[in-house]
């Protein structure tokens, strides 16, 4: 890039942080790199600035990469990162309106990140971007010394259960005793009510339930876990009889962290995505207006190319997807869709409740609540809490959204159809979508089953059995970081199952 | 300074990269007795270039079973029942199909590929082709040169007349090398002589000179010897040819499996012939009571009926290469599959000696016994395997099930007994190893 085009970028810069400021956006110092496509391409591979080396990193590096370089789509724009001090890459080849309208966007993101409880939370762990960068460096030294296809076990294996946490991305974990110290409080308080009837009365029923918590207390005295836990790598970590060596455990903890650090971005990618989006035509639309895109030292004649720029990857980011769900799209238009609901009061009882539906669609009280409402909303929604309460049956039909489906055709074409579109299937898909994110709830249940230090996984039903292409191999995996035979309770072909896993060999019980 | 211009950094990428395109290759290895058993591959074999999608390798992870894959919220016009788009057809049916939202890609493997890899996992060293007999084909007659006799026809004009003008200054210098006078004389004479040398000699030497010319003009002159004709010659290459003798039996007791065994088989090995030889001919007899030869096509829809003499089908063969595959100019290769049911098995044996005898480069025969394992007569090996066995002394092997007998190193002759299909590839291996019998 030449010096007068960075100069420039500075200059607009300065313009789009007082503009997000004048707006009611929260800002910070933020770094933008300006660099090559490539090293934003693996930014968005490696999920950090810099990560410790790994295949399935480079896969997605090459997917976009090819993407990139073969299909002219896929222009690596906008990347950044959720932390203290957010940084964000521009690509040195895009045009300068492209970094302009990446700028801007970026603002919209650093305001949600700051504003978000979800996203407050995800920095509040550690320096994850500082910690990736340590661990690439202590993970190449492992390979020196244990051999990459050591390092790759362990790594793989944490990374194919990294994402078993507990749902809630508030919980803490606490240490095993402490659990354990909480559950026996309980129920000796329990026992306590029961003191004086024990003596006095020795009825039947009174007996049978002091002897069965007198049972349970014995059992939580030796139980681990001793309540059934979502965090899978923290409990292996912590109680592997392998027994996993420290530099695994180093390689595992960093591979949780990087998890729990993401999770809060999983759960709001489609406020975040549509808040940057609406922040980003808006302030846009100013810069035009304003001329700063235009005038100056640096350009005076390029007003109708950039605004085409802009125009262009604007439109190429909103478009609307036939067969798949537009983030930015969609919840650009949910903003926008709140907004005029809360502008024009068409929300509450009174609203809901009436039924003469032409007088329900002009609703307009002009309480101009639309601004705060949607302020309100990037602060403390996750994307769940959004679909539940915002999309509405209106938004969803008047977004057309649908379900397809792909039916075999003749010689072994696929024609895809629309299958449903009715807003109360549509929601319930988006809601589950949005709880789970494609992770079944999986606990350990018990760490030493059979009192032989094997482990006990329960999957946590939720009305979808576990695909069984992926069963024994994950299994696999956990029992390469436990080291003995793994059990996992499930529900296969409608009925309860416990499949064990040992090497090499595979059996149902 | 919010905005820095950073530092080109270290291509991390592409090394990863690299590591998943190796686990990829390591897949397609580990996956290869399912790929080459994959029936889908073998029904297209008119196609030369088939291609087998090998997605992106992902880790294992718990993941929920939604029924059916192939589905997805979307957006845009439309109602219930419209098409929004289709994917044209892939040469693998039942692969769950790529959704157009989902964002992977698929690496395609070719064929050649895939061979290449068998090559490598089997650790088959590739034929050179110098290493095959080569053979000599006619592709007709070209101009090779000229040459001082010939028919009248092939007269080079342009040739001789250069040789008719050398002669003529040749003797001009000649007579006046001889006679001392000066060139216009002694070209007179030579004009007089009508060229030749001694008479024009004479006719100075006797001053019987008439001026007639008064400048040279440079005349042909022709000796035996001085005529040039054209030379044909054979034109000719090396080419480096193989006929496969495939042979089936199709007698009542080849069942589905079976028949589906020995396509496999046939399939992989004209395959990976057509990768060593430059063409390969391959002639297909089907034999019950009697052999004959049949087309490609008939070759595996012929159903299964009626009794087995396997010697029919080795007496074709014989003739074949008799008349049409001479072994001093093919590369000749009889593969047989049966299930080793053989009314006459000693006429089999002579037979298939006589085929030996003839140097060719192997006889392979496969027996297919799908159910041979099912115990109710709990008999293993065909009577026909066993005679083979005994009459040419074969050492008999077992590799994971797959029973392998070979002849020694005189004896070009190979049979694998194969039970299942996850036998394919080391049947396969077993019957491509490289030149047994050569070294």
């Amino acid at each position: 890039m030449k010096k007068q085009e960075v100069e420039r970028l500075i200059e607009i810069e300065k313009r789009i942080k007082e503009i997000a400021e004048e707006s009611g956006l929260l800002t910070t110092e933020i770094t933008f790199e300006i660099t090559t496509a490539q090293r934003v391409l693996e930014g968005m591979a490696y999920e950090f600035p810099v990560n410790f080396s790994h295949w399935t990193f480079g896969r997605d590096y090459e997917k976009y990469r090819t993407i990139y370089e073969h299909t002219g789509a896929g222009i690596p724009y906008e990347q950044v990162w959720n932390f203290d001090k957010p940084k964000a890459f521009l690509v040195e080849t895009n045009p300068l309106a492209l970094n302009i309208m990446v700028i801007a966007h970026v603002y919209g993101h650093v305001d949600f990140f700051l504003a978000n409880r979800y996203l407050k939370h995800g920095r509040s762990f550690s320096n994850v971007a500082e910690e990736a960068r340590n661990a690439s460096r202590r993970f190449k030294e492992y390979e020196a010394r244990y051999g990459q296809n050591e390092v790759e076990k362990i790594i793989d294996a944490g990374m194919s259960i990294q994402w078993h946490q507990n749902p809630d991305p508030f919980f803490e974990e606490q240490d095993e005793e402490v659990v354990r110290e909480r559950l026996m409080a309980f129920e000796r308080a329990q026992l306590e009510r029961f003191e004086d009837v024990k003596s006095k009365f020795k009825k039947q029923e009174t007996k049978e339930e002091v002897e069965q918590i007198e049972k349970r207390l014995e059992k939580l005295s030796a139980k681990t876990p001793p309540e059934p836990t979502h965090d899978l790598l923290n409990y292996i970590i912590k109680k592997s009889p392998k027994p996993l060596k420290p530099w695994m455990v180093d390689v595992l903890t960093v591979i949780r962290n990087q998890a729990r650090s993401l999770a809060p971005n999983r759960k709001t990618k489609g406020l975040d995505e549509g808040w940057a989006t609406y922040w980003h035509v808006r302030i846009m639309r100013r810069l035009f207006n304003e001329k700063l895109l235009t005038e100056g030292e640096f350009s005076t004649s390029l007003k109708a190319e950039e605004h085409g720029v802009f125009n262009k990857f604007n439109a190429s980011v909103t478009q609307e997807s036939k067969a798949g769900f537009n983030w930015y799209r969609i919840y650009l238009a949910l903003f926008e869709n709140i907004k005029e609901r809360w502008d024009k009061g068409q929300f509450g009882r009174e609203y809901e409740e009436e039924r003469n539906a032409f007088k329900h669609s002009r609703w307009d009280t002009a309480v101009g609540l639309g601004n705060q409402k949607i302020f309100q909303v990037r602060s403390f929604y996750s994307d769940r809490m959004a679909v539940e309460e915002f999309f509405t049956d209106e938004f969803i039909r008047e977004q057309q959204l649908y379900i397809w489906m792909g039916l075999p055709g003749d010689n072994g074409e696929v024609v895809y159809v629309i299958a449903e579109d009715d807003p109360e299937v549509i929601r319930e898909i988006l809601k589950n979508q949005f709880t789970y994110y494609g992770v079944p709830l999986v606990k350990v249940e018990n760490g030493n089953y059979n009192s032989q230090n094997q482990l006990l996984l329960k999957h946590v039903w939720n009305g979808y059995e576990l695909d069984k292409k992926y069963l024994n191999a994950t299994l696999d995996k956990v029992y390469y970081l436990w080291g003995k035979k793994v059990f996992l309770g499930t529900i296969v072909d409608g009925k309860e199952a416990e499949i064990s896993f040992t090497h090499e060999k595979k059996q149902k019980t | 300074m919010p905005i820095i211009v950073s530092e080109p950094v270290t291509e991390r990428g592409r090394k990863d990269a690299r590591r998943h395109r190796e686990k990829q290759k390591e897949a397609i290895i580990n996956k290869l007795p399912e790929i080459i058993a994959d029936e889908s591959i073998i029904t297209q074999r008119k196609n030369k270039i088939i291609k087998i999608p090998i997605r992106s390798i992902d880790l294992p992870r718990f993941r929920p079973k939604t029924g059916d894959e192939s589905e997805g919220i979307g957006q845009g016009s439309g109602q219930p029942g419209d098409v929004i788009g289709h994917r044209p057809g892939q040469g693998q049916p039942g692969e769950p199909g790529q959704e157009p939202g989902e964002d992977y890609i698929e690496t395609e493997v070719e064929i050649e590929e895939i061979i290449e890899l068998m090559l490598e996992d089997l650790g088959l060293p590739k034929l050179e082709e110098k290493e095959v007999k080569e053979l000599l084909v006619e592709l007709g007659f070209k101009v090779g040169g000229i040459v001082r006799s010939g028919s009248w026809p092939l007269l080079d004009r342009r040739a001789t007349a250069q040789e008719g003008m050398r002669r003529f200054w040749v003797f001009l210098e000649t007579i006046k090398a001889e006679t001392g006078f000066d060139e216009l004389t002694c070209f007179n004479a030579l004009k007089q002589a009508n060229g030749l040398l001694e008479k024009a000699v004479e006719i100075i030497k006797q001053n019987q000179v008439t001026f007639k010319e008064p400048a040279i003009t440079p005349f042909p002159i022709f000796e035996t010897g001085d005529l040039r004709y054209r030379e044909i010659q054979q034109d000719t290459e090396n080419q480096s040819n193989a006929v496969i003798i495939a042979m089936r039996d199709v007698s009542g007791s080849m069942n589905d499996m079976k028949v589906y065994l020995v396509s496999a088989m046939l399939f992989w090995l004209v395959r990976w012939l057509e990768n060593v030889y430059k063409k390969v001919e391959i002639r297909f007899v089907a034999h019950d009571v009697t052999a004959r030869i049949v087309s490609e096509e008939d070759f595996f829809k012929i159903g299964s009926s009626g009794g087995t003499n396997c010697y029919t089908a080795y007496e074709l063969a014989n003739g074949l290469i008799d008349t049409e595959y001479p072994t001093s100019r093919w590369n000749v290769y009889v593969w047989h599959f049966s299930d080793g049911e053989d009314f006459s098995p000693e006429r089999t044996i002579e037979e298939l000696g006589k085929l030996i005898n003839k140097d060719v480069n192997m006889v392979g025969y496969g027996e297919v016994q799908p159910d041979a394992d099912l115990g109710l007569f709990k008999r293993d090996r065909s009577e026909l395997w066993q005679k083979f066995k005994e009459h040419f002394s074969l050492k008999e092997t077992q590799d994971n099930g797959l029973g392998i007998a070979e002849g020694d190193k005189e004896l070009p002759l190979l049979c694998v007994r194969l039970m299942e299909r996850e036998q394919i590839l080391p049947a396969l291996k077993a019957f491509l190893k490289k030149d047994r019998w050569t070294q």
